[in-house]
C-alpha cells in the first residue's frame, strides 16, 4: 500500500453567483483523481494554472474537504483523522505568503516550532540544524519583510521541516525564484529525498519535474491524462522531431495552415523577447522546408530541429486533454 | 504583533471616549462618576481591542498566508486563537493606564481604588472574560472573509448594552438580560467595585463564570466552524 493513495477524487467549489439572488455557480476542480505514491518516492503532480494541483494538495493536508472520493496518506483518512495526520506532514507552498513579515526568520521558527508541536528540548538544535540546511545562517535575526524571495522560499522550507514530517507536500516551491535560488530549492528538495522523505511535489516546470521526480502525474482540467516515470511519458511522443521555429508576428490562419500540413502533430507557440517561437512536433525533420515553405513573407530567425524532451510531452498531453 | 501606530492610537482614544463620557454624563462636579466613567472607558478599550483589533489579526493571517498553516498544525485552533485574543484584550490594560493618566491630566479625575487586591484580580478577570468572548466571534472570523467589518459591527452594540456608553438604567427592561451574559457587563462592574466599593468578588465569580461559558462554546464553534471553512475554501482570500 503507498504512503498517499488517491482514488476517484472529486471536488467541486461552490459560489454564490449574487449577494442578493439564490444563484449559485459551480466548479468542478477535480473530476477523479487517482494516483499513488510510495514511500520515499518523490512524485510529481504536472499541469497548468487551475489543473487542480493545489486543490489536490489541499485535501491530502486537510485543508480542504472532498466533494467523493477516497484519500489516504500514511494511512489516515485527510477528512476525518487530520488530527492525527497533521503532526506527520509538512506543508509547503511557493510565493510570498504563509510568514509573518515583521518578525524575524528565527522568531517565525520559533512560533511554528510551537504551533507544529515541537518538544521544547529538541526546539532549539532543530531550529539551528534547519537553518544550517537553508542557508539562513548569519541572517535569522532580521525581519522577514527584508528578505529576498528566495530567502523567503528557503525559511518557508525550514518552517515546514521543523516538526521532522514523514511526508512533505511541495506545491509550486520554486515559483518565481531565480535560476540560482530555484537550483539550490531542488538540491534541497532531493537531499528530502535522500533522507528517505516522501514528497509530493506540484509544479508546471517540466525540467524541474524531469530532473527531480521518480514518477509524475500529468493533471489537467481536473483529471490525471498521463501517469509514469518521467522516461515512459517522453517515450510516448519519442517517435516525433521538434521544430523550433523563430519568427516574428505570425498570425492565427499561418498558424492554421501548418497545423493543416500532413506529418504535423501539434503546433504551439510561445513569446521569447520579442520573437514568436513556434513549436512544431512532427513526424520527422523533412517536414522543416514544407512549414518553412508555408511562411513565406514571414521574417525567420532560427530554425533548430531537435528529440522531444518532457516538456513536449506534457504539452502535448495537456492539448489532447 | 503591534506597531508603534497602535500604541500611539491609544494614546488618542482615551482622551475621545473619555470626552463623551465626561460630557454625556455631566459628571464634572462628581469625582467618583469621572473615576467610573475612566473605568468604563478603559473597558470599551478593551472590547475594542479584542473585536477589531483581533478580528483585524485574523484578517491579516488570510491575506498573510498564516491563517492555513495554524489550521494545517497540529496544536488545535483554539491554543493558537486564544491567546491573539486574551493578548488583545490585555492590550487594553494599557488603555486603562493611559486613560486613568490622560482623567488626571485634562479631567482632574482622581485615582480612587478602594480595594487593590481584587482591583488586581478584577483586572485580569475581566481581560480573560472579554477574550474568550472575543474567541467566539473569533470562530464565525474564519468562516467569512469579511471578519474585519463583522468586528467593527459588533464594537458599539456591546457598549450599549453592557451600560459603558450609558447607564442601562436608560435601556429598556429587555436589555438587561443579554447584558447578564456579556463579559464586559462583569468585567466592568468587577473592576468599578475594586475601585470604588461594591460585591466585587461576586462580580469576578461572574466573569470567571461567564469566561468558562465562552470557552465552551468557542470549542465547540470553532470545531464547526473550521470543518465549514474546509468544506467551502475560506481559509485563503483567493
Amino acid at each position: 500500500m503507498g504512503v498517499i493513495e488517491v482514488e476517484d477524487l472529486r471536488r467541486v467549489y461552490r459560489s454564490r453567483t449574487s449577494t442578493f439572488k439564490r444563484g449559485m455557480k459551480e466548479v468542478e476542480a477535480l473530476r477523479g483523481v487517482s494516483f499513488s505514491v510510495e514511500a520515499g518516492e518523490l512524485f510529481g503532480l504536472l499541469g497548468p494554472n487551475g489543473a487542480g494541483k493545489t486543490t489536490t494538495i489541499k485535501i491530502l493536508t486537510t485543508l480542504l474537504l472532498p466533494t467523493s472520493g477516497k484519500a489516504r496518506v500514511l494511512g489516515l483518512d485527510p477528512a476525518t483523522q487530520h488530527r492525527e495526520l497533521r503532526s506527520r506532514i509538512g506543508y509547503v507552498f511557493g510565493g510570498d505568503r504563509g510568514l509573518y513579515d515583521r518578525l524575524s526568520g528565527l522568531d517565525n521558527l520559533r512560533f511554528f516550532a510551537d504551533v507544529y508541536k515541537v518538544p521544547i528540548r529538541e526546539k532549539h538544535r532543530r531550529i539551528e540544524e534547519l537553518l544550517d540546511m537553508v542557508g539562513l545562517r548569519g541572517r535569522e535575526r532580521e525581519r522577514v519583510e527584508t528578505y529576498s524571495r528566495g530567502m523567503r522560499q528557503r525559511l518557508h522550507i525550514a518552517r515546514g521541516l521543523l516538526h521532522d514530517p514523514e511526508v512533505i507536500f511541495f506545491d509550486e516551491p520554486t515559483i518565481g525564484l531565480d535560476p540560482v535560488g530555484a537550483r539550490e530549492l531542488r538540491e534541497t528538495v532531493a537531499s528530502l529525498r535522500q533522507a528517505g522523505k516522501t514528497i509530493l511535489l506540484t509544479t508546471h516546470y517540466m525540467f524541474e519535474a524531469d530532473e527531480l521526480c521518480q514518477r509524475v502525474a500529468v493533471i489537467a482540467g481536473g483529471e490525471i491524462v498521463a501517469h509514469g516515470k518521467p522516461s515512459e511519458l517522453k517515450a510516448a511522443v519519442a517517435d516525433r522531431t521538434v521544430i523550433e521555429i523563430e519568427t516574428y508576428g505570425v498570425d492565427e490562419q499561418t498558424l492554421g495552415r501548418l497545423r493543416g500540413l500532413e506529418g504535423v502533430t501539434s503546433v504551439s507557440t510561445e513569446t521569447i523577447d520579442q520573437a514568436q517561437v513556434i513549436l512544431v512536433q512532427a513526424a520527422d525533420a523533412s517536414l522543416v522546408q514544407p512549414l518553412l515553405g508555408l511562411l513565406d513573407g514571414t521574417t525567420i530567425g532560427k530554425v533548430v530541429s531537435r528529440e522531444p524532451t518532457l516538456e513536449d510531452a506534457y504539452v502535448e498531453l495537456v492539448r489532447e486533454a | 504583533m503591534r506597531s508603534g501606530f497602535d500604541i500611539s492610537a491609544m494614546l488618542v482614544w482615551p482622551i475621545i471616549l473619555a470626552s463623551i463620557a465626561f460630557y454625556l454624563l455631566g459628571a464634572k462636579e462628581s469625582p467618583r462618576l469621572l473615576f467610573a466613567a475612566a473605568l468604563g472607558t478603559a473597558v470599551m478599550m478593551m472590547w475594542a481591542q479584542v473585536i477589531v483589533g483581533a478580528g483585524g489579526s485574523l484578517d491579516n493571517q488570510r491575506v498573510f498566508g498564516t491563517l492555513e498553516l495554524l489550521v494545517a498544525a497540529p496544536v488545535p485552533l483554539v491554543s493558537t486563537i486564544a491567546p491573539i485574543m486574551i493578548g488583545s484584550g490585555a492590550f487594553g490594560v494599557y488603555g486603562l493606564v493611559v486613560t486613568l493618566v490622560w482623567g488626571r491630566l485634562l479631567f482632574g479625575i482622581p485615582v480612587m481604588i478602594e480595594n487593590w487586591p481584587a482591583f488586581l484580580v478584577a483586572l485580569p478577570s475581566c481581560v480573560v472574560a472579554i477574550g474568550l468572548l472575543g474567541l467566539i466571534a473569533a470562530a464565525t472570523f474564519i468562516l467569512y472573509r469579511s471578519a474585519f467589518a463583522l468586528g467593527i459591527s459588533m464594537q458599539y452594540p456591546v457598549w450599549i448594552v453592557t451600560g459603558l456608553l450609558f447607564p442601562l438604567s436608560l435601556l429598556p427592561a429587555w436589555v438587561g438580560p443579554i447584558s447578564w451574559v456579556l463579559a464586559p457587563t462583569w468585567g466592568f462592574r468587577a473592576i468599578r467595585e475594586a475601585a470604588l466599593g461594591g460585591p466585587v468578588w461576586s462580580s469576578i465569580g461572574m466573569c470567571a463564570v461567564v469566561s468558562v461559558a465562552y470557552l465552551a462554546i468557542s470549542l465547540v464553534c470553532l470545531a464547526y466552524f473550521e470543518r465549514l471553512a474546509r468544506d467551502r475554501a475560506s481559509f485563503r482570500l483567493a
